[in-house]
């Protein structure tokens, strides 16, 4: 029986068995929802001011960076076509909220609220507002499981931001909060402090978004890689809003950015990545 | 002796109510720790009504849990069935048992749940700790055991099912 789920023999009855699934979710996410109503009913006015002032400045930082954005990715969309470079910038997102966590301790997954309703697909690329997250693994009516990057089954093509340099970032089996940066070898320019952001191969996720920025770089002598450590951009805990990317894997997609190289009126690109 | 109905609808809410706590978020660190509740409430309807909860239903059981969690179709499944099966067998003494002795042999049944899982994940390649802390739930499980026991037991009662 569970060499047939191998085969995707038991699809059907793994549908069947997500709308059963969903109340419990519902049920089991409620404490959470709870929480943070209370903390929307019981907040001092004073921090509310605070709050408040703090998201305005950010609004204003932010806008001016994205003013700022605006103009480099135009300005980067002409020398693209210039080069004849095939890379689109825009993309869409679709909300979702993370409703529950994986309970198995080994494995990093999350639930959200969005399923094959909402147009989820396999191996589509889930965002989070400080980074790229994971991708859908599995995906029921009403809800799909996201795999993380900081699983030990998972690998993420990364490069670095500063000078391109290319490496697979895996979910460390110690510690389920780190990547470990597979097949370096010594001589490859990686620093402690680097971004990492993904290089769009494997077709999954989109290109430059960031990753995880290096934390502990080790070459000894002797070994035939470079031991290094990142830590995720994305926070895991903190947060419950995630981003569905729509298009990137997209059939349309290939044409789609066809098109673009050759258009040169971007002047509204408002992407996700210029928030970043 | 209550109607059958009441105590089948019984045995659903509790299955329900463990499948609810398998399920809700905890700390990080506490995920090590979490107990196996299906396992626990799947003991105890074996131990006292033999003749509803068996195999077959801690089958289903397992498997309902497998659609909640994501994982593996058959995966909590054959775990919950290979409990019912010891407990089945152990039946008689774990009645004459007391809640101590009870929760002593539950840390063994549930530690061989998990080394069944552990074994079947390395079968299938699936994500999983390098440590020996897979065992750590069948202690907290068998800690929890005499609450369990009293609770569900007391709930039984009170409503006139033993």
């Amino acid at each position: 029986m569970i060499a047939d789920q191998r085969f995707g023999y038991m699809e059907h009855a793994r549908q069947a068995l997500g709308v059963a699934a969903a109340p419990f979710h519902w049920l089991a996410d409620t404490p959470a929802r709870i929480g943070s109503s209370f903390n929307d009913i019981f907040v001092n006015r004073a921090d509310l001011i605070e709050e408040n002032a703090r998201l305005r400045e950010e609004l204003l930082l932010s806008r001016q960076r994205l003013l700022l954005a605006e103009s480099l990715s135009v300005e980067n969309n002409r020398l693209l076509a210039l080069q004849n470079a095939s890379a689109l910038l825009e993309q869409e997102v679709l909300p979702a909220e993370i409703i529950n966590v994986s309970p198995d301790p080994y494995s990093r997954r999350i639930l959200i609220n969005k399923g094959s309703r909402d147009g989820v697909f396999e191996g589509q690329a889930v965002l989070e507002a400080n980074g790229l997250m994971g991708q859908v693994v599995q995906v029921m009516p009403f809800a799909s499981w996201v795999l993380l990057i900081t699983d030990a089954n998972h690998v993420t093509p990364v490069e670095v931001s500063r000078n391109g340099e290319r490496a697979l970032a895996r979910g460390s089996q110690r510690s389920g909060t780190e990547l470990d940066l597979e097949f370096v070898i010594p001589t490859q320019d990686m620093e402690v402090g680097d971004t990492l952001i993904s290089s769009g191969m494997g077709l999954i996720y989109p290109k430059n978004y960031p990753v995880a920025e290096i934390i502990s770089v080790s070459r000894s002598p002797g070994q035939p890689y470079a031991n290094i450590k990142a830590r995720p951009k994305a926070q895991f805990s903190s947060t419950r809003h995630v981003m569905l990317v729509l298009d990137a894997t997209n059939p349309d997609y290939a044409a789609a950015v066809n098109d673009a190289a050759g258009i040169e009126e971007e002047s509204s690109l408002v992407s996700v990545n210029s928030a970043n | 002796m209550a109607s059958p109905a009441l105590l089948n609808s019984l045995i659903a809410l509790t299955f329900i109510a463990a499948a609810l706590l398998a399920i809700v978020p905890v700390p990080e660190w506490a995920l090590y720790y979490r107990p196996e509740w299906v396992a626990l409430v799947l003991v105890y309807w074996v131990i006292n009504h033999p003749e509803r909860v068996g195999v077959g239903v801690a089958w289903l059981v397992g498997i309902m849990v497998d659609a909640l969690t994501g994982s593996l179709f058959g995966l909590h499944a054959l775990g919950l069935a290979l409990v019912a099966y010891l407990t089945l067998r152990l039946r008689l003494r774990l009645r004459l048992y007391t809640v101590l002795q009870q929760a002593s042999v539950l840390l063994v049944i549930i530690g061989l749940q998990l080394l069944l899982l552990q074994w079947l994940q390395i079968l299938f390649d699936l994500p999983r700790g390098a440590s020996m802390i897979y065992l750590a739930p069948a202690m907290s499980s068998a800690l929890l055991w005499p609450l369990a026991w009293l609770l569900l037991g007391g709930l039984a009662r009170s409503l006139d099912l033993n």
